[in-house]
């Protein structure tokens, strides 16, 4: 269960986040949709302890992530794709990772075969596709066994194969009652997973709720994201109005 | 995550980052490298039967001669584990920091600064239990019987620990340093250049003797016996100043990590 409430955030007099809140319930995957710049990042840096709120919280079952002992056992995450450093072995990040968090280190070679990087795992991460390394991160995300799933874009730059092995991976982990929330610009990607969605547009949240209802009274979720983010794109109307219906 | 195991984790980091390994090879191999040097014509000298009065050639001061060319090796170390965080992964793998999976895993911002500050520590008195003693052996070998050794077993190791802690204390400048910037191309330009080619702080003697004051000068003497400028610290007071200054900025760093946006 991830609650949010209220979370402002400023970054060099701009404010980024403006009284943010909304819920990633258990057993449910929740996508967080929104144009690029609209604060889906900067929320989840907050959630994960990164970056620091100016007013709000943002709870992972009921505690700070920050307050968490061994936090990777309750909420696995990927940002800003797997995290390791370049001149690493995918191997060798997971196993510091795993240690970090008292991860017994059987469980390295465990999620590595789960995202299917058994054989590239002696390989350095700088030599990875894009694709390669949101399984790294998410292989990284899933060590400690956790009930939450929070992750950043984490279909960008998977191949067809690797978005319907992704979907499956996450749908699963809902299904056995775990929490997930997943950000994304795109759609068409969200559209075949998400059970609840929250919309986000210049910082502040443009719509939430189920599927249905936040596609309600709009032909197709592309066309509702664009008239609830006020994007450029068909119909591209005020975001606050439409929040209101 | 308990202490235990983020300072674990920081040591298996730092352990399988080639980086490190460059840094400690740097500092053994170059040290080696210039006890080669210097050994090897100091028995060009010594068999011709002109060796000047009063230059090196007893076997220890020999290889120790090396030892401050070492701190480098200490600096890239101390640098390497902080910036190595803030290096982005390559525009075709997303671009993405260390930093994010290591305050993920670890999210107690002051354990996880004095976890690294601790291999550092370990990295480099690891470093520099292998090097000083290498840089002896290396010297003797060359020079044998040549030249009687003139410094006792209690001086050599007094030498050893103050020369083990005069690099422990910059790594962890460098470190702190690199807090800052969280890029080490400046840290590393700058304190390279400092404790190898020119040192800023030696020229600043010149203007001011409150230069005798800053951390390299103030510690130069825990390399002690070596020909260095007149004036300043003694050992004792230098060591304490330049550990000051260590402590100051790590608090500083400490501090300045806690609060900020990773």
């Amino acid at each position: 269960m991830i609650t949010i409430e209220q979370l402002t955030k400023r970054r060099g007099g701009r404010l980024v986040l403006d009284g943010v809140g909304f819920e990633a319930r258990p057993g449910r995957v929740t996508a967080f949709l929104g144009p690029n710049g609209a604060g889906k990042s900067s929320t989840l840096r907050v959630l994960l302890g990164l970056d620091r709120a100016d007013g709000g919280t943002a709870l992972v079952g009921g505690r700070p992530y920050r307050s968490l002992r061994d936090p990777l056992r309750t909420v696995g995450s990927m940002l800003d794709g797997s995290g390791a450093h370049r001149s690493r072995t995918a191997r060798a990040h997971v196993a510091w990772v795993a240690r970090s968090n008292g991860i017994p280190r059987g469980r390295v070679g465990e999620v590595l075969e789960r995202v299917g990087l058994a054989d590239a795992g002696r390989r350095r991460v700088g030599r990875y596709s894009l694709g390669m390394g949101q399984r790294l991160g998410l292989a990284a995300a899933l060590l400690g066994e956790p009930e939450a799933l929070v992750l950043d874009e984490p279909v960008n730059g998977l191949d067809p194969e690797g978005i319907r092995w992704m979907r499956g991976l996450l749908r699963g982990h809902a299904d056995a009652g775990g929490t997930v929330l997943l950000s994304s610009h795109l759609m068409g990607e969200v559209a075949g997973i998400a059970d609840d969605l929250v919309v986000i547009a210049g910082g502040r949240i443009a719509a939430r709720g189920t599927l249905d209802e936040v596609t309600a009274g709009h032909p197709s979720l592309e066309d509702a994201f664009f008239s609830l983010t006020g994007a450029a794109g068909p119909g591209g109307a005020g975001g606050a109005e439409e929040a209101g219906r | 995550m308990s202490p235990g195991n983020t300072f674990a984790a920081e040591l298996r980091k730092a352990a399988t980052l080639p980086a490190s390994g460059v840094a400690a090879a740097v500092a053994l191999l170059g040290s080696s490298l210039v006890t080669v040097l210097n050994s090897v014509s100091a028995r060009v000298a010594l068999d011709a039967g002109r060796a000047e009065p009063g230059s090196l050639t007893s076997p220890f001061e020999l290889g120790y001669a090396a030892v401050p060319l070492g701190t480098v090796g200490a600096v890239v170390l101390g640098v390497t584990v902080m910036s190595s965080e803030y290096t982005a992964n390559s525009a075709d793998a997303g671009g993405g920091r260390q930093i994010t999976a290591t305050l993920a895993a670890s999210p107690h911002r002051l354990r996880l600064l004095l976890a690294k500050a601790l291999t550092v520590v370990l990295a480099v008195a690891a470093t520099a239990a292998v090097t000083i003693p290498v840089c002896v052996l290396i010297a003797r070998l060359v020079v044998g019987d040549a030249a009687p050794e003139t410094v006792g077993p209690q001086e050599m190791l007094h030498r050893f620990l103050g020369a083990a802690l005069y690099w422990t204390l910059t790594g962890l400048i460098a470190f702190a340093v690199t807090v800052f910037t969280r890029s080490g191309i400046v840290p590393l330009v700058l304190l390279t250049v400092n404790s190898s080619l020119v040192s800023f702080s030696l020229l600043l003697t010149n203007v001011t003797p409150l230069a005798h004051w800053l951390p390299d000068m103030a510690g130069r003497r825990l390399f002690g016996g070596l020909g260095t400028v007149e004036g300043g610290l003694d050992t004792v007071p230098g060591a304490i100043v330049m550990a000051v200054w260590t402590a100051g900025l790590l608090a500083v760093a400490a501090a300045v990590f806690a609060r900020r946006d990773a």
